[in-house]
């Protein structure tokens, strides 16, 4: 068993056109995963009962911005493109960036995106997303 | 992408300062480890570039990551004793305006803080004030 440090993350993003590539100068990230559930209490039963339904995610990626930075242009553009049918992929890392280990990978779309300056500090890009589709997970 | 060079950074932070004090009035300037017998009732300036704790800025460990590297200069001003403040902060003025807010080579200066009037100078025998400036440079891994 290791604990693993944050700054060991990474993550990869591919607009839809080409592969996952890293996204250099991202300094956080976070993805939430919900499961609905549908309640299947029927009569006579006296404590509720569920089953699990639909599999959702959502997060936030988080960048210290540099237009130069390789990937950063395209990830924190993607939430002005237009007709998103949601064929952006997204690789996000615990540690490391071998595809399918220490990561979780889906399909989805950047939904915002805010980008701050403020004397004194650097200027930081923040990216919101909603997965679509299946969540690999792949953290075990 | 490399690890940073941090004798460039340094290289950067000296070099703007000597090309500054070898213009016309030209002053005397000293880096830190090295001799220098100064020369009584004139001025002069030491200049000690220091490197501080440094910080993660970004994920991805050795490759596609950056470090916030920081540190601070501190010029010491000595100019004659017993005649008052002037040539001194004249002096000063031109350090602060050289790197006020700047950003050289990739090395950012904040706002300078000085000239302070020390009150027991070393060495002895001068009227000594200090500027300091903090600055950082992003390492690109």
């Amino acid at each position: 068993m290791a604990t693993i440090r944050g700054e060991s993350g990474s993550v990869q993003f591919e607009t839809g056109s080409g592969s996952l590539a890293a996204v250099v100068g991202t300094r956080s990230w976070s993805l939430t995963t919900t499961k609905e559930t549908l309640d299947t209490s029927v009569h006579g039963n006296t404590f509720r009962q569920f089953v699990g339904s639909m599999i959702s995610g959502s997060g936030t990626v988080e960048l210290v911005y540099d237009p130069d930075a390789t990937g950063q242009a395209a990830f924190i553009e993607d939430v002005i493109k237009a007709g998103d049918t949601a064929d952006a992929s997204f690789e996000l890392f615990t540690t490391g960036s071998s595809a399918g280990s220490d990561s979780v990978a889906f399909g989805g779309i950047i939904t915002d995106m805010e980008i701050s300056s403020t004397v004194g500090e650097l200027v930081v890009a923040s990216c919101s997303f909603i997965t679509s589709g299946t969540i690999t997970s792949n953290l075990e | 992408m490399a690890a940073a060079d941090l004798n460039s950074i340094r290289a950067t932070i000296e070099g703007r300062l000597a090309t500054e004090l070898a213009s016309s009035p030209a002053i005397p300037v000293v880096f830190h480890n090295m001799p220098y017998e100064p020369t009584p009732n004139s001025s002069f300036v030491q200049c000690l570039t220091t490197f501080g704790a440094n910080e993660y800025l970004s994920q991805g460990l050795t490759t596609n990551s950056r470090n916030r590297i920081v540190g601070v200069v501190v010029f010491n001003i000595f100019s004659a004793a017993g005649v008052g403040p002037g040539a001194n902060y004249v002096i000063g003025k031109r350090i602060r305006d050289l790197y006020n807010r700047v950003n050289v080579s990739g090395v950012f200066f904040d706002a300078p803080t000085g000239p302070e009037a020390l009150a027991s100078p070393a060495p002895e025998g001068y009227f000594q004030t200090q500027v300091r400036v903090t600055f950082e440079s992003i390492e690109e891994l």
